[in-house]
């Protein structure tokens, strides 16, 4: 062993043939947050009011030519744009760390029973506290409304932990038991839409499609806190959940405390989801697909799993969102003969939805062919 | 790191790994029931016993990734429940019967995690991690495969990593549940020849389930048979491989010769030793099995 140990060199002389964004991770990352950037000053230029990504800089900078720009960009722009950055990288995050504790490629943050029971609060919010008011009118910003989406996301996921616990946690059982807490969820969240005023059909609707219309800066302030707490942690427990997606034996054998991990994950998987579901509702296929596109690029290796989902996610949800800011459904109604108020737009979670399922249908058979 | 320090050196043979008085049971049925062994450091220990005996519930006890109802595991000295599970995993590795990585794992990926118990969950690697993990690759002939995707191995390649990957956690003990089960032959002796030479040139203690008699006998120090979760034997293979015992445990006649290539006993099984009441067929075979006795007697001979 001393010989072997007085032999210089730790770098292994074999060739890398890892696919690029394993082998250059950093540089991919970089590229990510690149694209980041160049997504966010487009869908700040785009809209009702067309600017040039020059003036957006320049807006941005508060070197604006005209005050309207800067007040355009600032006032209403930027903070969605930053809304739909943050909550795609906290789905992104969240989505990985189940993919990972699970053990399932198909995990999702709705996994679990979150985003179902973060609307079920909403929805509940909604419908019953409009009663007990006099002006019947509860606004979709304030602190009211996302702290009940997070206590309702969390409890979901608490309760989906703690029916399926039977001498110990088992992933299969997880996701089994949170489908069912979601589902449940959904039909509360049905039953209370039946009871809802007309006014209020409309919103809760975008709620439980996912949707950044509206979202200005206290949405923005409602939202940075928890992603500020909750993605580091997710960064953080890389280690741990590499570990354990070699499963509950081989991580007991490496001195792994699996219980306690797997709870500190899903707690912190659920805090992300939670947190974003209580600013722009459960906006779907995002934090399936996003991890699903990392994982793929990056290998098995979660540390860099995790980061990289977390970019690829807000890069996909902040362009679903210029989409669901350009693209026009005045054409259903001359169609249809609808009454579909175009006002504010499309709801990026319906986008999400309609471009996801084609890309994760693609996935799913490249991913066919190469078996 | 000498043959003779492993097998039979001036050192005295100390418990590596003590069960006392061990009852392991889902609810009420108990699986392992008041069974108490003493691993010595320095031997191969092969546990063996027919399906459902209780060798992969004792192997996962002693690992601590199962509780025992009653009893204990000792481990240098210290009951290895007391113990913080990192120390445990700094002084064994186990390796769980059938583990899968997931989906594009590179092997240098895994055997990497088998620094976790020496740096823990934030994981910087430092040099002796490194030089651990360059010794795994090595020992398993697995470094030309460190980028390589697990999941496009072979069976006995595959296997190569995951025994890496236990290498890597530099541990003085090293326990096998089934680790030849899946492969085809070939792999299933490149898997014992690597356990001998872990043994041969580091000294390791290591305990491995087998399901092959004939490989427990020739790759094992030490034999130790169970059958519904008692020790029916225990000791060097040619004292344990009788047909008496074959036929009280496995319910098999058989009969036992010399390995012309190592010297190691051989059981050839002929028969089914006992049949079920309800099916009248086997007491044919029986009779034909007697028959069958010399015919392969002077196969052998």
């Amino acid at each position: 062993m001393t010989s072997l140990d007085q032999r210089s060199g730790t770098a292994l002389q074999i060739p890398d043939t890892r696919p690029f964004a394993a082998r250059r991770f950093t540089l991919f990352l970089a590229l990510c947050l690149v694209l980041i950037a160049a997504l966010l000053v487009l869908h700040i230029a785009v809209g009702t009011l067309n600017f040039t990504p020059l003036q957006v800089v320049r807006a941005l900078v508060n070197r604006a030519e005209e005050q309207l720009h800067r007040q355009v960009v600032w006032g209403l722009r930027l903070p969605r744009a930053l809304v739909a950055l943050g909550a795609g990288a906290m789905l992104g995050t969240a989505g990985a760390i189940l993919q990972t504790v699970t053990r399932n490629p198909l995990a999702a943050p709705g996994l679990i029973g979150v985003s179902q029971g973060g609307v079920l609060a909403i929805v509940a919010y909604i419908v019953l506290a409009s009663r007990s008011v006099q002006f019947g009118f509860i606004s979709d910003a304030g602190l009211v409304l996302p702290l009940a989406a997070l206590i309702g996301g969390i409890t979901a996921a608490l309760l989906t932990y703690a029916l399926s616990y039977a001498q110990g946690s088992d992933p299969v059982r997880l996701v089994l038991v949170g489908v069912l807490v979601g589902a449940v969820c959904s039909a509360l969240a049905s039953v209370l839409l039946l009871a809802a005023r007309d006014n209020e059909v409309q919103r809760i609707v975008r709620w439980t499609v996912g949707s950044t219309a509206g979202r200005v800066w206290i949405h923005w302030h409602t939202l940075w806190p928890v992603a500020l707490i909750a993605i580091p942690l997710g960064f953080l427990s890389a280690g741990l959940a590499n570990v354990l997606q070699l499963g509950d034996g081989v991580a007991r054998g490496l001195g792994v405390r699996v219980e306690g991990v797997r709870v500190i994950l899903l707690f912190v998987a659920a805090l992300l989801t939670a947190g974003a579901v209580a600013v722009v509702g459960a906006v779907g296929f995002v934090g399936l697909i996003g991890p699903h596109a990392a994982r793929r690029l990056t290998g098995g290796d979660v540390r860099r799993l995790f980061s990289l989902s977390a970019a690829l996610t807000a890069n996909l949800l902040i362009a679903a969102d210029i989409v669901a800011r350009t693209v026009s459904i005045g054409w259903l109604n001359t169609v249809f003969g609808l009454d579909v108020p175009t006002g504010a737009g499309l709801p990026v979670g319906a986008v999400t939805a309609l471009l996801g399922a084609p890309f994760f249908l693609y996935l799913l058979l490249r991913r066919r062919s190469d078996v | 790191m000498s043959q003779s320090y492993a097998k039979n050196g001036s050192e005295q043979p100390t418990a590596a790994l003590v069960a006392q008085a061990l009852s392991v049971g889902y609810s009420d049925t108990p699986v392992i029931d008041g069974l108490s062994r003493t691993i010595e450091r320095g031997h191969v220990t092969a546990l063996v016993g027919p399906n459902g005996s209780g060798k992969s519930t004792l192997i996962k006890t002693m690992a601590r990734l199962m509780q025992p109802a009653g009893g204990q595991v000792i481990l240098d000295g210290r009951a290895i429940h007391t113990m913080p599970t990192a120390e445990v995993a700094r002084r064994m590795a186990i390796l769980p019967q059938g583990p899968t990585a997931p989906h594009g794992l590179t092997v240098l990926e895994l055997v990497e995690q088998g620094r976790f118990p020496h740096v823990g969950a934030l994981r910087m690697l430092k040099r002796q991690d490194h030089e651990s993990i360059r010794q795994a690759l090595a020992l398993t002939h697995m470094t030309e495969f460190a980028h390589r995707p697990l999941d496009g191995l072979s069976g006995g390649e595959r296997q190569r990593a995951w025994i890496a990957l236990t290498l890597a956690q530099d541990t003085p003990i090293l326990l096998l549940d089934e680790p030849t089960t899946f492969l085809d032959i070939g792999h299933q002796l490149e898997v014992l020849d690597l356990v001998g030479r872990l043994n041969r040139e580091r000294g390791m203690t290591i305990v491995l389930v087998l399901h092959d008699l004939n490989q427990a006998a020739r790759y094992a120090d030490r034999m130790i048979v169970l059958n519904r979760g008692r020790v029916v034997a225990d000791g060097a293979p040619h004292a344990v491989l009788t047909p008496d015992l074959l036929e009280q445990v496995f319910n098999v006649r058989v009969n036992i010769v010399t390995d012309p290539a190592g010297g190691t006993p051989v059981c050839l099984p002929y028969a089914v030793a006992t049949a079920t009441p309800s099916n009248g067929m086997l007491q044919e075979n029986r009779a034909a099995g007697d028959a069958d006795v010399e015919a392969s007697k002077e196969v052998m001979v």
